[in-house]
């Protein structure tokens, strides 16, 4: 039976959502006059989900059919789920229009892989073609690549996309093999390296990429995570890895058999890390050691650095240099800042943090403002970790995330 | 000393000229004389252009491009109750420019602030305000907000729809931001009918909520988190909230 638009768009929608990418900030602004949208350089959320996810992209697969059967995967071949697909018209004309009505920033679009690899590309290529030829959209485009494409086709894509991706899924070969047997590594990172290479023939720099890493359904610890991490954000590969706890979706003997929640707050510690990363000038192995392979679940990654390493501590405000200041457990870049510029006008104490609206609550423990200690406990670590971990009401972690780029505020350690 | 000027943005510059020149020290600024009585000795400044463009010139020769800017913002954002702390910012920019980056001062602070708050809120919407296609297809959308955002946030969309028509209506100002082919203005709306809707907006608006549905996850569900980052005043016309 045929099924209607409305059905579709839940069947592929529904498909979809799994994939955490979702940001679109970061591309240049290219609106041209006399046509339809542009891209804008900070992300726009458009709405939140009931799950507290910032909406900005239409995220949905061309077709939720596919050849393959990963084990991790709703829309594997085995599965028994409705199944349905868009035409590139279809889908070219809902992107305009909900563009038009503001509901979107722009279009993310992945696949099942339907007849064969070459074949599904072609499609979303057509799609595209529509939206920037036709339409003359200039607004954000997303394209999950899909391992295995003739580069040709791969080419095409990257001159019409914003942002291209390949989710690596697993952080080991090893896991990849026993859950996606079709997939490798190499095979799963030849179309990003192809994307950098040529989007660099005619840029100075590469198209945006992505990736995203299920955590949680097979044994790597933090470490694998974060060092694999590293290294792709070092080769200048990508410019965003996403972390997803895993969400049991299949039965599988090869998959953690019961899981009750899905690991969020093992995700969130992972998000705060990679941030570290990315924004704090750390390396992974100040964040995860051989002794302690996994992140702190009580602490936040930079609060547990803090109390390792005691000895740097506590900064005075009005002597630390920048770099020192971005390491204190609590103050942001946006805080680091503030304390940059109002420095030159006075030697600032506790009051003037409040009034600069940085929260001491956890940087009281690491800092002195002209020579003052104001915490309540001794300066060792396993007081203040205590002092941290239990202010008389239990704390329950509510990650609000999967996009730490809208939340310049939950990101932010 | 209470000042009573009459709103515009002349009548604020002209109120710097003869505060400047006639040396006031107002306590207090009302767009209208105040109903109950006061003691305090009041002063109506009377809007004057040659004045005003003297102060205009003088601040954009004096002040950069971002503090006149902000000067704008804080204008445009109609706030209650900014305007000593705006006189306040001018005067310091006068004296020194660089002290204007001075946060210790309770003024700056408080237009930076301020600022601050307009951006946000102006952020917001820019992703929360929704459009409706009508019959000649302009597209429409209405809006509520605490500041007055309807020029920023029609010079953002001028980017986006820069081949549309479209309409951006604050019902509680009675303002309207109108592109109409190459023209924009911003305008007053006295009163207006409910415009019909295109054909196919009910289409779209069906398939937006049935994608909004579709890509919430269940074990993630956290409803309060959602009412946090929009918050219900926001939702009025939102086309996934309603009911
Ligand atoms: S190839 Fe992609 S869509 Fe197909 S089963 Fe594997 S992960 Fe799912």
């Amino acid at each position: 039976m045929r099924k209607d638009i409305y059905e579709k768009m839940q069947i592929l929608a529904n498909s979809a959502k799994y994939d955490v990418s979702c940001s679109s900030s970061g591309s240049e602004n290219n609106h041209k006059t006399g046509e339809l949208g542009a891209t804008h350089n900070s992300s726009i959320c458009h709405t939140f989900t009931a799950d507290g996810r910032c909406v900005s992209l239409l995220k949905v697969l061309l077709t939720n059919f596919c050849i393959y059967d990963c084990a991790y995967c709703i829309n594997r071949k085995s599965n028994d789920i409705k199944r349905a697909a868009f035409s590139p018209r279809e889908l070219a004309d809902i992107t305009i229009n909900f563009y038009k009505r503001n509901y979107i920033e722009g279009l993310f679009l992945s696949s099942g892989i339907i007849d064969n690899e070459d074949h599904t590309m072609v499609l979303i290529l057509r799609t595209l073609k529509i939206l920037r030829y036709e339409y003359h959209f200039n607004g954000y485009i997303h394209v999950k690549l899909i391992p295995g494409t003739d580069d040709r086709l791969i080419d095409e894509v990257v001159a019409l996309a914003n942002r291209v991706s390949s989710n690596i899924e697993l952080p080991s070969d090893k896991s990849l093999k026993l859950l996606a047997p079709n997939k490798t590594k190499e095979k799963i990172l030849q179309p990003l390296k192809h994307a950098r290479d040529k989007s660099l023939e005619n840029d100075t720099k590469p198209i945006g990429m992505s990736t995203q890493l299920i955590i949680g359904a097979t044994p790597e610890n933090d470490k694998d995570i974060l060092k694999l991490s590293s290294v792709l954000y070092d080769k200048a590969l990508l410019k965003r890895v996403y972390y997803s706890a895993y969400i049991p979706v299949n039965d599988d003997r090869n998959l953690p058999a019961i899981v009750n929640k899905p690991p969020l707050l093992r995700e969130h510690r992972l998000y705060q890390a990679d941030w570290l990363l990315r924004f704090y000038d750390f390396s992974y192995d100040e964040i995860v050691s051989e002794e302690f392979p996994n992140l702190d679940e009580e602490l936040d990654p930079k609060t547990s650095w803090a109390l390792h390493n005691l000895s740097y501590f506590p900064m005075e405000i009005n002597k630390v240099s920048k770099d020192e200041l971005l390491r204190i457990p609590g103050i942001g870049v946006r805080g680091v800042f503030k304390i940059l510029k109002a420095r030159k006008f006075k030697s600032l104490d506790f009051e003037d943090l409040k009034k600069l609206k940085i929260s001491i609550k956890r940087a009281q423990y690491f800092i002195t403002c002209k020579g003052k200690y104001c915490a309540k406990v001794s300066f060792c670590s396993d007081t203040i970790k205590q002092a941290i971990i239990e202010p008389p009401k239990k704390r329950v972690i509510q990650p609000s995330l999967f996009d730490i780029d809208y939340s310049a505020i939950t990101g932010e350690l | 000393m209470i000042l009573i000027y009459d709103k515009t943005f002349e009548g604020f510059l002209t109120l710097v000229y003869d505060v400047y020149y006639e040396k006031l020290k107002p306590n207090s600024i009302f767009k209208q004389k105040p109903n109950k009585l006061i003691l305090e000795e009041i002063k109506q400044i009377q809007t004057n252009e040659i004045k005003a463009t003297k102060v205009l010139e003088a601040i954009k020769n004096k002040f950069s491009k971002k503090a006149f800017q902000t000067i704008l913002n804080i204008f445009m954002c109609d706030n209650d109750d900014f305007e000593v702390d705006l006189l306040n910012f001018i005067i310091i920019g006068f004296k020194d420019k660089n002290e204007l980056f001075n946060i210790n001062n309770s003024s700056i602070f408080y237009i930076q602030n301020l600022e601050k708050q307009l951006f946000r809120a102006n952020h917001k919407m820019s992703g929360f305000l929704r459009f409706e296609e009508l019959e000649d297809n302009t597209l429409y959308a209405k809006l509520e907000s605490r500041f007055n955002l309807c020029y920023f946030l029609g010079k953002h969309f001028y980017k986006r729809l820069n081949n549309q028509n479209y309409i951006i209506h604050d019902i509680n100002r009675k303002l309207a931001f109108i592109k109409d082919g190459t023209s924009i203005k911003v305008e007053n709306i006295a009163s207006f009918e409910e415009p019909n809707l295109s054909e196919d907006e009910e289409k779209f608006k069906r398939l937006w909520n049935s994608f909004f549905e579709a890509v919430s996850i269940e074990s993630r569900k956290n409803e309060k988190l959602q009412r946090d980052l929009v918050p219900l005043l926001y939702r009025t016309y939102m086309t996934e909230f309603e009911n």
